[in-house]
């Protein structure tokens, strides 16, 4: 829950980031970010190579991860398996870098489509205003009332297992609180001297939008997206401990855990492993999550 | 006040029947009849139909969701199919289990976060500072099923301190409500912490320390008074991520409560139970918000006069 | 900063002061155990498994005891039974001065009442009580009583069967079989449901059902045999085989199950720290893959038998179950009477396999089918499943692991539709008909089954089976329609039975389990300390 209190802090310090006025652009502020947090800046290579890790994983070991090899169950760490071997005898290693291809897109993809349906609404809802607004917002209300576990829950129960329907899930639970920063972020750019000037010219309103409004909220959305994508990591490892999520043989660092977690007293490489990959990933999207803020928010400068 | 307070209340209601009608709609359109299911083997067509009609499912799809919502209104959610009892009395004996839990969780949330955030901040940028902020910030990536196993391991296997599992006396809360509060004491040590820093800088920090009240005086008796309000904001907030919480720790733990029994209807297809749980919980969250909302106005004097 | 300080360690040093003292010593002569699922009912007409409560409430005419690694039936509620010459009447003379838990004492009319009961509510457990002359009308709801079960007086009683059944006497020692009190049904409304409403004549009755959490049974002052040792049975609800695990380690259960904990736990643990507190038994049962011949590839006799050479079966029992298990290759499991020890029916040979499929005009990933799983199984049948999906990928054959909430998969089943799954059976009474007939009695049965058994001729065969008085000839019979389905039809791939390991408690001085290796216990079988 510590998203929403970022999400939080990015809407009332967005209030103030009018005063700096827009001659920052995205450039300085990565650079600034470089120059200034180094944790950021470590964060975003740990993220990089967790990706390079994923994408690379068959060049980067010489077993497969479903393979099973019975006489060798739970062997401890060794030359031939690194981090030991697990209950049917895979490389627990192998199986850490083919987990953190479907850990990393079940991160990242409904994030992706849940910021795609929160931005697209939240602009709707903050630049039309009345009804529309209304309506939206209290359907983001409504979703933003479930306790995220028991809706994704629902809807894992409701659509069956499989990764597209884990994706859809994670983007249905998270599109609600996207809408409402983006909305509260429209809501201040509708108002700024340069937009109401550009409708007092006559601009057209869909020329606004994309030339004014959403390139404005791009930085809000980078910030939520790195926010984002390690609650998503999170929730599907809890969903994968209640057997709702990623099925065996296939690996996910939720399910690593969760299948290693009956051998944490006699064989702990099994959970030990991908929870430590979860939590360098949650703390490194983390990190650079409030790299990014603090180079995108003027309050917090100085 | 009154008026903002009832249009907070309205606002409330508005909610709650959005969440019971998208919760209607999502657990209708699973497939395949629940009947069916709940017969088991030697189910034959008569008794199927003769139980459809008895549950009503064989009335329009709105007769059934205001019968539902005028069901719910009177506290009652049907049958469980896999346990055989009313939802309501299920979830009545549950709900008593959550509450302990969750209110023992905020307890330990409070005082541990309390604790640490003011540690932190009077030593700022020391050694506790920064080993408490990086523990809060290791407690927050953890998964929680994690922070439960490693409590149960150490202080039920190793220490023999407490009880793995069950609620037989008190001492069954103190470990389900460490993990679960775990999460929270990490946020509220650092928003503490860091409200702390600011209100330290203020005039009547100083004028008070003039007067000759001691550090610790100056602390507890102005300070905290002042983080106050942003913690009990906080932990409205996070209302409903305890209650997530909840369903995984009662799961580890094997606590008889709301979020276990979500957990048993999913593997048994139970759609009252699942819908009777969902609901209650969110119905809880909602309530919570409205609550704190309102003790914020009351507390607050500056909203207060806003409002008026 | 001091006094902050000092709070601090007061704090520590209350919470160290209390804590310790979590365990309290149980009263004398209560056990505690853990289940890991909660029961949906106490009443046997609804349920096939969760037999703790009936076991031990209630009490049969017959029981099956455990002796020498087969099983014995003893009196229970009877006294005394003949058969008639053709086979078909059975005469029973009841104990005397029975009472149930409620003093309403234990007559004739009650026995009867219990088997029409089943009958009557048509839900589960109908099949022994449908061998009785006028079974069937009961159960349409033609007739309100049981044309064959004739009351003589309160403690003689006659049945005719259909067809003469040699394994009747067995099966009425099923838990199914359970005798309910005629009087007080009449009376009660939540028989099964409410704890106050079920009532038996068994060693314990119970006091209470907190859903989710425990129940507890406490000791039958009323019981008609002699008084065990274990007066109170309070049995918890834990969901997770881990959590039951520590606690067992913590000292806080008398009794652990270690059917469904992970091999490799049972290895690495018990079996090093607790070796002198596990008991074990024999599973009576069998585990095995049923495959649906209406599947279009199953269908072919070929691609079964060649399922069935391309699974190492060895391999699993030797590296999966470390040796606690028995191979199995028939039907007809060991330890059940007409076991024939002699076949064997698919050698491990993938190469030969790999033939089959050939000469069957398959080749490399022609033959795609889904392997359905119940995702509640424990993880050593996890892995079983992962095995032998990679096994029949080696001979080419895609073997698609599904799993399914329990429900589904039971509906999944149960519709016939099911290609390809593990099941298991645990018999319930020391007769093959329980497993022969349940699988292969009737189309009905084989369907419910996801098998679809074409050969109805076999099956009106094993529906006749029973009827077959001479001890000799119908165990021939039943050697012969095992090989015929199992070694010539493939129709299930028969793998291994389990050995049932369990582990007491400090508490406890010896504990026999049910004969089969029921999960489910008597509590009478406990001694305690």
């Amino acid at each position: 829950m510590n998203r929403k209190k970022k999400i939080d802090q990015i809407v009332r310090t967005a209030g103030l980031e009018s005063q700096i006025g827009e001659a920052q652009t995205f450039g300085t502020m990565m650079r600034r970010m470089v120059r200034e947090n180094k944790l950021a800046v470590i964060s975003f290579g740990v993220i990089i190579l967790f990706v390079l890790a994923a994408v690379f994983a068959p060049l980067l070991t010489p077993y497969t991860y479903d393979e099973m090899d019975l006489a060798n169950r739970l062997a401890p760490p060794s030359a031939a398996h690194l981090l030991g071997t697990d209950e049917g005898g895979r490389d627990v290693f192998t199986r850490l870098l083919y987990g953190a291809r479907v850990s990393l897109l079940i991160g990242i993809v409904p994030t992706l489509l849940s910021m795609a349906i929160g931005a697209a609404l939240g602009i709707l809802a903050g630049f039309a205003g009345g009804k529309t607004d209304t309506v939206i917002m209290r359907i983001a209300d409504v979703m933003l009332a479930f306790p995220s576990i028991l809706l994704a829950m629902v809807l894992m129960y409701m659509l069956g297992d499989g990764l597209i329907n884990i994706f859809l899930t994670l983007s249905i639970v998270n599109w609600a609180s996207v809408a409402r920063v983006v909305r509260a972020e429209t809501l201040r750019l509708k108002e700024l001297e340069y937009v109401e000037a550009a409708r007092v010219t006559g601009v057209s309103r869909s020329k606004i939008l994309l030339r004014h409004i959403l390139p404005n909220c791009i930085p809000t959305l980078i910030v939520l997206f790195t926010l984002n994508v390690p609650s998503s990591i999170l929730t599907e490892s809890g969903l994968s401990f209640l057997g709702l999520g990623v099925q065996p043989p296939a690996a996910s660092w939720g399910l690593m855990v969760n299948q290693g977690r009956q051998y944490l007293y006699t064989a702990p490489w099994l959970s030990f492993a991908p929870c430590v990959a979860i939590m360098l990933t949650v703390l490194a999207f983390n990190f650079l999550g409030d790299g990014l803020r603090d180079v995108m928010d003027p309050h917090l400068q100085k | 006040m009154a008026r903002t307070l009832l249009k907070r209340i309205l606002q409330a209601i508005g909610v709650m029947l959005g969440v019971a009608l998208i919760l209607f709609i999502m657990l209708r359109i699973v497939p395949g009849n629940p009947v069916e299911t709940l017969m088991g083997e030697h189910a034959n067509q008569a008794t199927v139909d003769r139980m459809t009609a008895e549950l009503g499912l064989d009335q329009p799809i709105l007769v059934q969701f205001f019968r539902y919502i005028g069901d719910a209104f009177r506290g009652e959610f049907g049958t469980s199919y896999s346990l055989g009892k009313p939802v309501s009395q299920l979830m009545a004996a549950a709900f008593g289990n959550t509450l302990k839990l969750t209110v023992a969780a905020v307890l330990f949330a409070w005082c541990l976060g309390i604790f640490c955030g003011v540690f932190a901040a009077l030593r700022k940028d020391g050694i506790p500072d920064r080993l408490f902020m990086g523990f809060s910030l290791l407690g927050v990536s953890v998964p929680v099923f994690m922070v439960a196993m490693l409590l149960q391991y150490l202080f039920g296997y190793v220490l023999h301190w407490l009880p793995i599992s069950g609620t037989d006396s008190w001492k069954g809360y103190i470990l389900p409500a460490i993990a679960l509060g775990w999460n929270s004491a990490g946020s509220i040590a650092r928003l503490v912490r860091s409200t702390l820093l600011d209100v330290l800088q203020e005039d009547y920090i100083d004028t008070a320390r003039a007067k000759g009240l001691g550090q610790m005086g100056v602390i507890w008796r102005h300070a905290l008074r002042n983080t106050m309000l942003p913690v009990l904001t906080m932990m409205a907030m996070q209302f409903s991520g305890l209650l997530s919480g909840a369903v995984i720790t009662e799961t580890v733990f094997s606590i008889n409560g709301i979020g276990r029994l979500a957990v048993q209807a999913i593997s048994g297809r139970d759609i009252p139970l699942l819908q009777g749980t969902t609901l209650f919980a969110t119905m809880v969250v909602i309530f919570g918000n409205l609550l704190a909302d309102c003790l914020y106005s009351v507390l607050d004097p500056r909203i207060r006069k806003e409002a008026e | 900063m001091k006094k902050l300080t000092a709070i601090l360690t007061a704090l520590t040093l209350l919470l160290a002061f209390f804590v310790p003292a979590a365990f309290a010593e149980e009263e004398a002569g209560t056990m505690v155990t853990a289940v890991l699922y909660e029961i949906s009912t106490m009443d046997v007409a609804h349920t096939t498994d969760n037999y703790l409560i009936p076991m031990n409430v209630f009490e049969r005419l017959f029981e099956s005891r455990p002796e020498n690694g087969a099983s014995k039936i003893e009196n229970s509620l009877c006294t005394d039974y003949s058969v008639s010459e053709d086979g078909k009447t059975y005469n029973f003379t009841l104990k005397d001065g029975v009472v149930f838990s409620n003093g309403s004492a234990l007559t004739a009319s009650d026995v009867k009442y219990s088997f029409e009961r089943l009958l009557k509510i048509a839900d589960q457990n109908t099949d022994i009580p449908l061998e009785v002359v006028g079974g069937e009308a009961v159960m349409k709801g033609e007739a309100d009583s049981l044309e064959g079960f004739t009351v003589t007086d309160d403690t003689h009683f006659s049945v005719t069967l259909n067809n003469a059944n040699a394994g009747f006497v067995a099966e009425l020692s099923a838990p199914a079989m359970s005798i309910v009190d005629a009087e007080t049904m009449e009376q009660v409304k939540n028989f099964g449901v409410d704890p106050a409403d079920t009532i038996g004549t068994g060693p314990y009755i119970v006091t209470e059902w907190v859903a989710n959490d425990h129940y507890t049974l406490v000791y039958n002052p009323k019981y008609q045999g002699e008084e065990p040792s274990v007066k109170k049975l309070v049995v918890k609800v834990i969901p997770d085989a881990n959590t039951q695990n520590l606690m067992y380690q913590n000292g806080e259960l008398d009794l652990i199950d270690l059917k469904s904990m992970d091999t490799m736990i049972v290895e690495n643990t018990y079996k090093t720290q607790y070796a002198d507190k596990i008991v074990s038994t024999p599973d009576v049962g069998l585990t095995f893959i049923i495959m649906n011949e209406n599947n279009q590839y199953l269908k072919d006799v070929n691609v079964r038998k060649a399922v069935g050479m391309a699974i190492d079966i060895d391999s699993i029992i030797k590296n999966i179950f470390n040796g606690n298990a028995k191979r199995e290759y028939c039907l007809i499991p060991s330890g059940v009477w007409g076991h024939n020890n002699e076949q064997t029916s698919f050698p491990y040979d993938p190469d030969q396999a790999r033939k089959l499929l050939q000469e069957a005009g398959y080749k490399d990933g022609d033959i795609t089918f889904e392997f359905s799983m119940d995702s509640t199984t424990d993880s050593n049948t996890q892995l079983v499943y992962q095995f032998i999906s990679q096994e029949l990928k080696k001979i080419g054959i895609n073997a698609n692991i599904k799993a399914y909430d329990k429900a589904s998969y039971l509906a999944l089943r149960n519709s016939g539709e099911m290609d390809c799954f593990i099941a298991r059976w645990g018999m319930d009474y020391n007769d093959p008909a329980n497993i022969m007939f349940t699988f292969f009695g009737n189309a009905q049965n084989s369907a419910l089954r996801s098998e679809n058994y074409p050969n109805t001729e076999v099956m009106a065969r094993v529906a006749a089976a029973s009827a077959i008085v001479d001890d000799a000839e119908r165990e021939k019979e039943y050697q012969a329609l095992d090989e015929k389905i199992i070694v010539e039809d493939a129709a299930w791939v028969p793998m291994y039975s389990t050995l049932h390991l369990y582990c007491i408690g400090d508490r406890v001085q010896s504990f026999t389990p049910q004969w089969a290796g029921f999960t489910d216990f008597f509590a009478t079988d406990v001694v305690m300390k």
